[in-house]
């Protein structure tokens, strides 16, 4: 029999929700050990946001340091936490979570941005320590990329620019804090700026992003001008707007 | 031999890789890690032979020498079939690697493990261990998509990617029928290149000598006749180190005699 502390749903396929629905520790645990055990590739790595939503009457029974704990032992990392009853924010805070604001769940390229402005330096250490080359390096500014970003990888470098030498596949992603270069084709998804710096910039060889976004501005594959499609180009912010220039 | 994707043609091309391997004089085990779904040993026409099975083998109610079904029409041949009242969850990452280190003491030359579809236990067990991944992928978009995810599963869910090594990555089309892409119901080989970046080790085409060889459970390879026999071949030679020219990327012109006769 399988046990049910939490449904994990994907959002917009970019960010994992864990949404708990028991508050007992030792039961979410086992729930974890589960979709680590069917799932762990599936799980390598994505930044993941809890949602007590459904547990908000017994959340005084979380114990929220342990939750990160258990989270980032999965391969997870653990992004931040929404639908607190606001009686339990500082003790969510004070174990280094990032407190999200309620019910924001449309597209995470808008949303990132708010959220992670709350990031202490503690989250930040927790999410470089997954880095593959495994430094635990408290701040990375920079994360180089020998090989091509496959469908279902992810590349996280919430504090600096990421340059892939090679290309990115559809179904992959690619978040970084500063900004973005690919050396070939871009195909998958790529969030720059996810801390809001709107100055961060995205450049690459030849343009066929999925998602394309900038300190949460973002534009789809299909709201580009076809002209600039199979392009080598620059994208950045201009005011409010995300704009695509050819190099 | 892996693909995310099932169906595609991964127990036809262990089987003949398997086969062509052991006709070149290198002792070699195929291992079905389809537990559940076994049906290499159909392919290798050996079922009537399986008495026991992979997950005796882990499980330690049968020794490999028991297990191991000695091809009877290629020296150096071994099958290891897949237990089929079992589930995956039979694999252990332990029993799976103890199996292998055993093979190896026993002289093997090759090992080649036969992955089920998906991304889950049975295929995550199947490239645990390996040193080479052939990569079995269909000219058509859903089927690339997935070697696109099992070629980023190879670079961190393999105990060399643990070790900070790499595994050598090759890629095997199959079923390629340039009838179809040239009417662009498939994707050409360029498309699928461009899409997966990885070395090209051999083209398979369509063939119905491929279903015929399954039915009467002769690997294809042994088939010299058929195209996909001949093409598996040059595979064979290619992975050991030989440069041989890719073939039946083309359409055939057919001939009054082909068009008589058939291909
Ligand atoms: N080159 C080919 N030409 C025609 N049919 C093929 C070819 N390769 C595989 N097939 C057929 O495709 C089906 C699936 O093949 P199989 O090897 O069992 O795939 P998998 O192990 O990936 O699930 C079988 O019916 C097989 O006969
Ligand atoms: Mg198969």
């Amino acid at each position: 029999m399988s046990s049910q502390a939490f449904e994990l749903k994907g959002e917009m396929s970019l960010l994992s929700v864990l949404l708990l629905s028991a508050t007992n520790m030792s039961e979410i645990q086992t729930t974890l050990d589960e979709k680590r055990e069917n799932a762990h590739q599936l799980l390598d790595r994505s930044p993941v946001i809890v949602d007590c939503q459904k547990v908000s009457e017994q959340a005084t029974e979380l114990d929220f340091a342990q939750l990160r704990k258990m989270i980032a032992e999965t391969g997870l990392i653990p992004v931040g936490i929404r639908n607190l009853p606001e009686a339990l924010e500082n003790a969510a805070s004070e174990s280094g979570w990032a407190l999200l604001r309620h019910g924001h769940s449309r597209v995470r390229a808008t949303t990132l941005p708010e959220k992670t402005e709350a990031v202490d330096e503690d989250n930040a250490t927790a999410v470089d320590s997954s880095d593959d080359d495994g430094t635990t390096a408290a701040v990375q500014r920079l994360r180089v990329v020998q090989r091509p970003v496959r469908s279902g990888q992810q590349i996280y470098c919430p504090d600096g620019d990421i340059v892939v030498m090679q290309q990115t596949s559809a179904g992959s992603e690619l978040l970084a804090g500063g900004s973005v270069h690919v050396y070939g084709a871009l195909r998958g998804r790529v969030l720059a700026g996810v801390q809001g710096d709107k100055t961060a910039r995205i450049f690459c060889q030849n343009l066929e992003a999925e998602l394309l976004s900038i300190a949460g501005r973002y534009r789809l594959l299909d709201d580009i001008e076809d002209d600039l499609k199979g392009q080598a180009v620059m994208v950045y912010l201009e005011g409010e707007k995300l704009k695509i220039a050819p190099i | 031999m892996t693909s995310g994707k099932g169906g595609v043609g991964k127990t036809t091309s262990s089987a003949a890789f398997a086969t062509g391997l052991a006709l070149r004089g290198y002792k070699t085990a195929v291992i079905d890690f389809d537990v559940g779904l076994r049906n290499l040993d159909l392919i290798m026409g050996c079922e009537r032979r399986v008495v026991y099975d992979f997950v005796n083998v882990i499980n330690g109610e049968a020794n490999l020498r028991q297990a191991l079904i000695k091809d009877k029409r290629t020296d150096n041949l071994y099958i290891l079939p897949a237990s089929q009242t079992r589930d995956k969850d039979a694999l252990t990452q332990e029993g799976v690697g103890k199996v292998l280190e055993d093979l190896k003491a026993d002289s093997f030359d090759f090992i080649i493990c036969d992955s089920p579809a998906g991304i889950e236990r049975g295929a995550a067990m199947a490239m645990y261990y390996a040193d080479d991944a052939v990569i079995v992928t269909n000219p058509e978009v859903s089927s690339v998509r997935d070697s696109d995810r099992i070629l980023g599963l190879l670079q961190s869910r393999t105990q060399k990617a643990e070790q900070g090594g790499t595994i050598r990555e090759h890629l095997l089309i199959t079923r390629y029928n340039p009838e179809r892409v040239e009417s662009g119901d498939m994707l050409g080989l360029e498309d699928v290149l461009d899409i997966l970046a990885v070395p090209l080790i051999g083209v398979i085409p369509e063939s119905g000598g491929v279903l015929q060889a399954s039915n009467s459970g002769n690997p294809v390879i042994l088939d010299t006749e058929s195209t996909a026999g001949q093409a598996y071949d040059d595979f064979v030679r290619r992975f050991l180190g030989e440069t041989v020219p890719h073939r039946f990327l083309e359409v055939e012109k057919k001939g009054i005699f082909k068009r008589l006769f058939g291909g």
